[in-house]
């Protein structure tokens, strides 16, 4: 299971909706958004309103996953 | 148990410059940043150290930005790049060369436009006007080159973030005292540190 972690801040909060309308799961560790999938997750970046540099930096943690793609378009994070 | 915190902000931050006038009008006549202080010293010790005068402005908050004008000293560097302290040849990347920098707090956007304001009508317009995570900043650089930037907070800083920031510290001390520190690296230990640590943490904030 791959796992994306995002601290839950108001700037923060449309990447864990989108991330669940594309079919992940997300919950809650604490003051983070716990993010998760079987497969690959992938969030679209202009869905998320997000400005660059608050998209840049949102990621907080990944467990048993790899980025392989962050940029202007998206964020996808597949599993190790 | 954290040491018991005591300081209270930056007393002075000194530069070095080679035109006094030029640094006078900007901070003092376009920023409107008091002269508070100044040291007219006659120069001694064992390294024909030069007769300088050191200068103050207040910053706000009490806090002074100070330099330092040598009488008689040529710059220390034919660098095209950088500021009158540091150079930097062209095979430095323009990130690095732009790390270095002062950021002084304004209170809301108003101040922080009233600022832009006063240095868009001087020598020094701003450079760039940016809304980074959660702070706006506009930049300019000072008449010795130095990069400085006016900032505002867009909304306060939450407990939260706090925890983050600590929790990103000790991922990457345990990752840069490691081989091979990688951004992936951090991240991946990072969320070790969530699972581990966020549930009780977040019940102290």
């Amino acid at each position: 299971m791959t796992a994306l972690y995002v601290l839950d801040v108001p700037e923060n909060t449309t990447v864990a909706k989108v991330a669940a309308e594309s079919g992940a799961t997300v919950g809650k560790v604490g003051p983070y958004f716990e993010i998760t999938a079987d497969g690959p997750i992938v969030i679209d970046r202009r869905a998320t309103g997000c400005r660059h540099a608050v998209w840049y930096s949102c990621v907080a943690g990944v467990a048993d996953g790899k980025i392989v793609q962050h940029d202007k378009n998206a964020l996808q994070v597949d599993p190790a | 148990m954290a040491l018991e915190h005591k300081v209270r902000g930056v007393d002075h931050a000194a530069f070095p410059t080679f035109d006094p006038a030029g640094t006078v009008r900007f901070y003092r006549d376009v920023l409107g940043f008091p002269v508070v202080h100044s040291i007219c010293a006659a120069g001694w010790g064992p390294e024909n150290h030069p007769d300088f005068i050191h200068f103050f402005f207040d910053i706000g908050n009490d806090d002074r930005l100070a330099f330092f004008y040598y009488f008689g000293l040529e710059p220390q560097h034919t660098q095209q790049r950088g500021d009158v302290y540091a150079g930097f040849g062209p095979e430095v990347p323009e990130f690095f060369v732009r790390s270095r920098h002062l950021a002084i707090h304004v209170d809301d956007e108003a101040d922080l436009l009233e600022y832009r304001r006063r240095l868009d009508v001087s020598e020094w317009p701003v450079e760039m006007q940016i809304q980074h995570e959660t702070i706006e900043s506009i930049y300019t650089h000072d008449p010795n080159g130095y990069m400085v930037e006016f900032t505002r907070a867009m909304r306060p800083v939450t407990p939260q973030e706090d925890l983050d920031a600590n929790l990103t510290i000790d991922a990457l001390i345990d990752v840069v005292t490691a081989p091979d520190p990688s951004f992936g690296k951090l991240l991946a230990r990072k969320a070790e540190l969530i699972v581990e640590r966020a549930d009780w943490e977040a019940a102290q904030v």
